[in-house]
């Protein structure tokens, strides 16, 4: 794994200075919101770009206008969207980067979470305890519970369909973990018909507060243009952010994220220099589950109905975004899952207005995320912030 | 002569036995071919005669000779009595050439494919476009030539097979010559996108008719009714048609089996087998990995491109959920089930699955109805855990499958 | 000349694991590339057999560069090479692992194979004949039907050489053939070599710990250091060098003592 710097001797002192740590950790975030504006600066131009140059074959409406008058919400989206496949990505990306494995259940594990938030919105609705409660608790327990569950059912398939496999072909852990896939999906499609949720499981949150008004533009036509975030998406950014800096620091400044880097670097080595590889392995697919967990809750209390499948679909997406940014590399994966939400906020927004409507945007968004990652492997096959290793021989 | 030979020295008490099983259990699903849970048990003993003859060691000519009787005149002689066995059959035909085809990329040259339904899908859609007007929707001005006679299908199998190919080549050339975890993860991403293509390429021009899929789906031309007429036999169009797949998918599987075993033992099926087991190694030996690792791809892609187009011949209805994630998984399934690489695992692999989808769980979820059970304890609807299940116990336990490959037997016999 | 190659450069991020190297074969000579661990020489074989690609330098081979080659490619070219650490294919037989290695020489067509003609018949059985004499030459002709990793240790060494020799190359790269051996196997090691180049006329060059091997077999020695050619000539000139004297230092002395090799060098 590759977390910005890794020590060589001269930098262990420094290290340990505060200034150091905070360097280390805000570093990263600092990149991230200048990527984040960038990605919005670059993305406005090239949509108001297209418009200008498409306006001659759209007689009818006035293209230019309409980009604009949406363009604000398009972004929001984006930015959510991108933050939800960051998230998901930090496992995928923290699993590879220590056993060079793709771990297929990771998405499955960002479904379990989002279930969990649902049971416990459920079972506080089911008692009456729903209504009065008050958000901000709300929301701490079920990530919390979340993050529990998750990140044991992570560890626990670790220790049950991963470990004893470590040493087999390469091919053979892969199908394990489809398996696991598989199973959770169904395993917990048996759970939520059995107890009454339904397939598509839609609950009650409680109520957190008005939608936030960020901007407002007035565009040439003389319509409003309103940039605004719903607070749930405004949570999920904000839970986001603080869950990137805790790992941030957890990996880059404790002694436990040295030990995860060592891991990562040379299993071997690290044993004989007295790290316990399999408690870091497990440790890792702890950490990236909770997030996955993490992600889930948010997930389901921004949208409000799930279904047993939707780890498949995100948990691909936020594969191809771990990639995007550079597999094994934490800070990649962040900018690759802002990259790609962005991506396929304007695909799913744009893609029809452009084309008269013959091509709805919201089918072909999920094709998006695919075409990149195809793309990416053939021109940059180290993603974005990855660095090409040599292979050893 | 020599055959002869062998055959007078090898212990007659097992060609009695084996002959016998042969046909008892031909006689009592003859004699029970009402579909019931005990025809089933016996149609299972009845398929696991072709077993028993491959695990014996009789003489080879033997061996031919009782399971060409059993599955080129007892099964169909069968069918003509229950079209529902038959119908298994022949989806079991066209499993295991699914399941062969996977089996080269997987098992031998070991490179995960999740998204091989997408080939099938695209030899499907091809001869489903083709075979009824739906083709006039893409070509309006040339919209009276289609839907084309049954006889191109014929025509269309060597197009099936180069179109299947291509893809394969298009979709491996940018993946192949990266890490292999990365091609499972494309592969999945492809068979994604070729459902969403086919859901949604409604609009602007129509080519797959969107989520109504198509229907009425021309078959092949059924010429040789006069001659059954003449002989006296008188079958009813669907049981033709149905004795027809049959044949043809049991042909498709004997042309697959030539193919993928005339392949496995020469140099490119050597060089699939060193390229899984050590890809740096193999390349330092002279073996272009990329060259033959788009063979793989394209081998497997064009089985089941072919296996598609007869599936819609078959079902006259295609849709886009018929192409969806689980079927690769049940394909994968069959691979790992019975053998990664092994010809004959993979074959009872792809029984085993087939029967299991088709007879198995129907059944028991039958059977489990009359209990007045909850709705959700359905079998049928689980699939997905059962094959996870399958595929997790597999790696863990028993990770060269239930009919492991053989090398050493390869190398005694020698031409 | 068979092999030369030119300047080669081969940099890991910063570390400099080539530096510079030239160094040539002739036709028909045994050359050992000496050098504490560490020192590049299985980089340099890496360069030599396009696993890597140098940043700089070129290297020709029988009069033409190999430059922008596959590995693939430049194995049929002529040069084959067996690993530091065996890597045999090892759920295939020991015959079959000689026919990998004849695969830049196997022509037939794919329809011939498929169909499976009597020219494809014939390949395969020419094919598996030479096998089998390879398999002799180097002593495995009964083991033919063994599974590769139910192999004794020597005879996977032998094996990797036999399957090396398959495609008939020019020249033979061996990467620490007789690591891990006895005085017993490493003398029967060293008849074997010489017998690579006496009677199949293959040029060989050999990365060597044995320094009793290397003086005893070689026409020329080169000796890197830290990614640099820091000596090359004959035994003798080697033996009194004082740059190779010094490197050596710390590691053991020369000659006639063989490093340490209990951490087996990662040179990558």
């Amino acid at each position: 794994m590759n977390v910005n710097n890794i020590s060589d001797s001269e930098a262990s002192l420094a290290r340990r200075t505060l200034g150091f740590t905070l360097q280390n950790i805000f570093k990263p975030i600092l990149q991230i919101i200048l990527f984040i504006l960038c990605s919005i600066l670059f993305l406005s131009f090239i949509v108001i770009f297209l418009a200008l140059i498409l306006r001659g074959s759209h007689t009818e409406i006035d293209l230019l206008n309409n980009v604009l008058v949406i363009l604000p919400q398009v972004i929001i989206d984006g930015l959510v969207r991108g933050f939800l496949f960051a998230t998901i990505a930090l496992g995928y990306t923290m699993v590879y980067g220590v056993l060079e494995f793709i771990n297929f259940a990771h998405g499955e594990i960002f479904m379990v979470g989002a279930f969990t938030g649902a049971g416990f919105a459920s079972i506080l609705n089911h008692f009456g305890f729903l209504k009065g409660f008050p958000a901000i608790p709300f929301l701490i327990i079920s990530l919390l519970l979340g993050m529990f569950v998750s990140g044991s059912l992570a560890l626990l398939t670790e220790r049950i369909a991963y470990r004893r496999l470590r040493n087999a072909p390469r091919l053979v852990p892969l199908i394990s973990a489809l398996g696991v896939s598989l199973l959770l999906q169904d395993l917990m499609r048996m759970i939520v018909t059995a107890t009454g949720l339904g397939f598509n499981t839609s609950y009650r949150t409680p109520d957190m507060g008005k939608p936030w008004q960020i901007a407002k533009f007035i565009i040439p036509d003389g319509r409003q243009a309103v940039m605004s975030i719903d607070s749930r998406s405004l949570n999920f950014i904000i839970a986001a952010m603080i869950m990137l800096i805790g790992l941030n620091y957890l990996v880059s400044a404790t002694k436990l994220g040295k030990a995860i880097r060592a891991v990562a670097e040379d299993r071997h080595t690290a044993s004989l220099m007295g790290v316990n590889v399999n408690q870091i392995i497990s440790l890792t697919f702890l950490i990236g589950g909770a997030l996955g967990g993490a992600a889930g809750v948010l997930f389901g209390i921004r949208v409000g109905t799930i279904d047993p499948y939707i780890g498949f679909l995100n948990g691909l997406k936020a594969f191809t975004a771990a990639v995007l940014g550079g597999i094994g590399n934490i800070t990649g994966a962040m900018v690759g899952g802002i990259l790609l939400g962005f991506l396929e906020a304007f695909v799913a927004s744009y893609l029809s207005l452009f084309t008269n409507g013959e091509f709805a945007g919201a089918n072909y968004a999920d094709i998006t995320a695919f075409s990149i990652l195809i793309l990416i492997l053939i021109f940059r096959p180290a993603g974005l912030l990855g660095e090409t290793v040599a292979q050893k021989v | 002569m020599a055959t002869w030979q062998k055959f007078l020295k090898s212990d007659p008490v097992a060609y009695f036995l084996v002959t016998a099983y042969a046909l008892l259990t031909t006689t009592l699903l003859l004699r029970y071919p009402r579909t019931n849970l005990a025809t089933d048990l016996i149609f299972v003993l009845f398929l696991g005669t072709i077993l028993i003859l491959h695990k014996s060691a009789l003489a080879k000519s033997y061996k031919l000779l009782i399971s060409s009787l059993i599955l080129g005149l007892a099964l169909p002689f069968f069918g003509t009595l229950n079209p529902f066995y038959i119908d298994v059959a022949t989806f079991i035909g066209i499993f295991v050439v699914l399941a062969l085809g996977l089996n080269v990329v997987v098992g031998f040259a070991g490179l995960l494919d999740l998204g091989y339904v997408a080939f099938y899908a695209v030899g499907a859609y091809l001869w489903a476009i083709f075979s009824t007007p739906q083709a006039g929707q893409i070509w309006p001005a040339w919209s009276s030539h289609f839907p084309l006679a049954p006889l191109w299908f014929f025509l269309f199998i060597p197009f099936a097979l180069i179109v299947g190919a291509a893809m394969g080549v298009l979709l491996g050339l940018p993946v192949l010559r990266l890490r292999g975890d990365y091609l499972a993860i494309v592969t999945l991403g492809f068979g994604e996108v070729i459902r969403v293509l086919a859901t949604n390429l409604d609009r602007p021009i129509n080519i797959t008719n969107g989520a109504q899929g198509i229907k009425s789906i021309g078959r092949p031309p059924l010429f040789f009714a006069p001659f059954f007429q003449a002989l006296g036999w008188n079958l009813s169009e669907s049981q033709l048609y149905q004795l027809y797949f049959y044949f043809l998918v049991l042909i498709m599987v004997g042309i697959t089996l030539v193919v993928v075993r005339h392949l496995n033992d020469s140099r490119i099926g050597r060089a699939w087998t060193a390229i899984r087991e050590d890809e740096t190694a193999a390349i330092a030996m002279g073996v272009p990995l990329v060259k033959m690792k788009l063979l793989a791809f394209a081998v497997g892609a064009s089985f089941a491109s072919v296996m598609g187009m007869l599936f819609a011949a078959k079902q006259l209805f295609i849709n886009p959920p018929t192409f969806d994630l689980i079927r690769s998984i049940s394909i994968l399934s069959m691979v790992i089930l019975g053998g990664m690489g092994s010809i004959p695992g993979v074959i009872l692999g792809a029984t085993l699955v087939t029967l299991l989808n088709l007879q198995l769980l129907p059944r028991v979820a039958m059977e489990l109805g009359q209990l007045n059970l909850p709705p959700y304890i359905d079998p049928t609807r689980y699939q997905r855990m059962i094959f996870g299940l399958l595929l997790i116990l597999m790696t863990i336990f028993r990770s060269e499958g239930i009919l492991p490959e053989d090398r050493r037997q390869k190398e005694l016999h020698e031409k | 000349m068979l092999l030369e190659a030119m300047n080669l450069t081969k940099l890991f991020g910063g570390l400099t694991a080539v530096n510079n190297v030239t160094f040539q074969v002739e036709r028909g000579k045994i050359v050992s590339v000496i050098g504490p661990n560490g020192a590049g020489k299985t980089t340099f074989f890496n360069l030599l057999t396009g696993i890597y690609k140098p940043e700089q330098g070129n290297i020709t081979f029988a009069g033409r560069p190999l430059r922008n080659l596959r590995p693939d490619q430049i194995a049929k070219r002529g040069i084959s090479r067996t690993f530091q650490n065996i890597r045999l294919f090892n759920n295939m037989t020991v015959l079959e692992n000689v026919l990998v290695g004849m695969h830049p020489r196997l022509k037939i067509p794919l329809w011939q194979i498929i169909l499976r003609t009597k020219a494809m018949l014939r390949e395969e059985r020419q094919a598996r004949e030479r096998a089998q004499e390879l398999l002799a030459f180097v002593g495995l002709e009964a083991k033919h039907g063994n599974l590769a990793k139910n192999l004794p240790y020597g005879d996977q060494r032998r094996l990797e050489i036999a399957r090396a020799m398959a495609s008939r190359p020019k020249l033979l790269l061996l990467d620490e053939p007789t690591a891990g051996m006895n005085p017993q196997e490493t003398t029967e090691a060293t008849q074997l070599i010489q017998r690579l180049r006496a009677e199949l006329g293959v040029t060989i060059v050999l990365i060597e710990h044995d320094m009793q091997l290397v003086m005893s077999i070689s026409e020329q020695i080169t000796v890197l250091d830290s990614g640099s050619k820091i000596a090359e000539g004959t035994a003798a000139e080697i033996r009194h060098n004082p740059r190779v004297i010094e490197a050596y230092l710390g590691q053991g002395s020369l000659p006639n003592d063989k490093p340490k090799q209990q951490f087996s060098s990662s040179n990558t």
